[in-house]
């Protein structure tokens, strides 16, 4: 009897075996984080398209409420506007900075990369009171103005400059590091070609530098532009309530005004923005490209 | 080739200059923690250490500072639990849906917080998770695993698999390899993931912010609170405090890279 105990386990042990052998170990590898994935993650996000149907009452009534609201559709407007600003101005403000450390290397490159790579880890928490500071009444930017005349000093914490602003600053570093994955690769020696050929500076970098950067410029800007669709801390912390953006709002019905229907509803145009963004982009680039 | 000699140092300077308006939020973080100033003033009138004395010893946020310690290492241990076999089988096996499970790895990373807030708000009231440890450590692990995954795929590509296939060819049975070959020479980049994770999960306002309770509190929904209250000065002592840890973080990881290109300089 125990014998053949053992014989069925043996032989359970290599049906495991060859079952593990003929699947793969990948997959097995894979499946936990799959898994837990799929139970706390994907299950609580459809719970919110389920509840953008079925809250208060069953149907598309909270889309047609969305799509038909001006206010809403204000606030949807004023996201997509915020952020283009946001992504153009921190391209521009990042370019230089991923072109000299791809470009030049050395003890330069270094220490713009450690300042980059310092802040990009930095919490928006941290970085958003710290602009708190320098915008605030007593701050040094107030000090500056008072003391060129104005006085008052003009407000600038709690407008929509100050949370545009203090977004763009935070989004320089993330925006400096995919622009500086696609530089990096980019030979040296074509840009001494253009000038052996006979190129000035500028025009080398115009015609075989920035085309050759191009990708991640691309890069940048669409994962610059979904993180900022999604802003919430900043803007409550920062801005003006006039002027406010869909995370805000979303966070309003949850916590003040309990009308979850309407907070789901909103949620999925954000996710639907984000992600139909988000495939765009991975069907021509691949977020591992980043990291390598 | 003149306006080239001119160009260059042009272009770097305006780097710099970016550079130093990337920092200067630590320019003004870091003096101000150590202000006597009782309110947001910059530059500060005077230095003390108060305010940490105060962070260290004040309930208010002493109580959040733990809290967000014991759930930043539980999101860490169960992260490190999923994340490490999926990078394994990412970076070493070929499989069907590969492409698309890997999608739905990183979809965490996408999916805005307030979505992820909302969603988890009604999903853990429904399993009575709210306003619980597990609930956000289930919640920072989901947001932290496509993280690990990144850091740790990326380590596995410089790792050299002759090592292991010496250790079998001198007789090591698979799981002796991984013990005494594989784990070891990754050690370094692993607790660079599990460092990231941890601050990751120490950094997160949006979900903490509606999930976690007043038991729960975590630090970055007690300094949000306090920004919205009264800017409480202690904040710049958390904030410094966050800011350390960052600084620890890179360093370790800037060690570890100059240690390994210099091992491959000399062998």
């Amino acid at each position: 009897m125990a014998d053949q105990l053992t014989l069925s386990a043996g032989t359970g042990q290599e049906a495991a075996a060859r079952r593990i052998a003929r699947v793969g170990a990948g997959p097995l590898l894979l499946l936990p984080a799959v898994l837990f994935l799929a139970v706390f993650f994907i299950v609580p996000l459809l719970i919110v398209v389920w509840m953008s149907f079925t809250e208060p009452a069953s149907g598309v009534g909270n889309y047609v409420r969305f799509f038909s609201s001006a206010h809403d559709l204000g606030i949807l407007l004023n996201t997509f506007r915020t952020s283009a600003i946001v992504t153009i101005a921190a391209l521009v403000i990042a370019y230089p900075v991923a072109y000299v450390a791809a470009r030049y290397g050395g003890a330069i490159g270094a220490v713009l990369l450690l300042v980059v790579t310092l802040s990009f880890w930095t919490s928006f928490l941290v970085r958003t009171y710290a602009w708190m500071v320098i915008l605030g009444v007593k701050g040094p930017v107030a000090a500056a103005l008072g003391w060129l005349g104005f006085s008052p000093p003009p407000q600038i914490l709690f407008t929509t400059f100050a949370s545009t602003f203090a977004m763009t600053h935070l989004l320089v570093p993330f925006m400096t590091l995919t622009l500086y994955s696609v530089m990096k690769r980019i030979d040296s020696s074509l840009m001494r070609a253009a000038s052996g050929l006979g190129a000035r500076p500028w025009r080398a970098f115009v015609s075989v530098y920035l085309p050759l950067s191009l990708p991640g410029v691309v890069n940048g800007a669409v994962l610059v532009f979904i993180t900022c669709l999604g802003f919430y801390v900043t803007p409550a912390l920062l801005g003006s309530p006039r002027d406010r953006m869909i995370a805000g709002a979303i966070g309003e019905e949850i916590e003040h005004l309990l009308d979850f229907g309407h907070g789901s509803a909103m949620a999925m145009v954000l996710l639907a923005a984000t992600l139909a963004l988000f495939f765009i982009y991975t069907r021509f680039f691949g977020l591992d490209r980043l990291w390598r | 080739m003149r306006s080239l000699a001119i160009r260059i140092p042009v272009s770097k300077i305006i780097a710099l200059a970016i550079a130093a308006f990337i920092a200067a939020p630590m320019f003004v973080v870091i003096p101000m923690s150590f202000s006597t100033a009782p309110s947001l003033e910059f530059p500060p009138p005077g230095y003390w250490l108060g305010y940490y004395q105060r962070f260290f010893t004040d309930r208010n946020w002493l109580v959040p500072l733990f809290n967000s310690i014991a759930i930043g290492c539980g999101t860490v241990v169960l992260t490190m639990f999923l994340a490490a076999p999926a990078a394994f089988a990412l970076d070493r096996h070929q499989f069907r849906f590969k492409a698309l499970l890997n999608l739905l790895l990183m979809m965490p990373l996408v999916v805005p917080h307030i979505v992820m807030a909302l969603a988890y708000y009604s999903y853990f009231g429904q399993l009575r998770l709210v306003q619980s440890y597990t609930g956000l450590i289930v919640a920072h692990t989901c947001l932290s695993i496509p993280i690990a995954i990144l850091i740790l795929t990326a380590a596995l590509k410089t790792f050299d698999r002759n090592l292991e296939r010496a250790a079998a060819g001198l007789g090591a049975r698979p799981l002796e390899t991984f013990l005494r070959v594989t784990l070891p020479v990754l050690m370094p980049s692993f607790v660079i993931a599990a460092l990231f994770v941890f601050i990751h999960s120490f950094d997160e306002t949006v979900i903490a912010l509606f999930i976690s309770g007043r038991d729960t509190n975590t630090l970055p929904r007690q300094m949000f609170n306090s920004f919205q209250m009264q800017a409480d000065p202690v904040l710049s002592a958390a904030s410094s405090v966050l800011f350390s840890l960052v600084l620890i973080a890179v360093g370790m990881t800037s060690v570890v890279r100059a240690v390994r290109s210099r091992r491959n300089r000399f062998s």
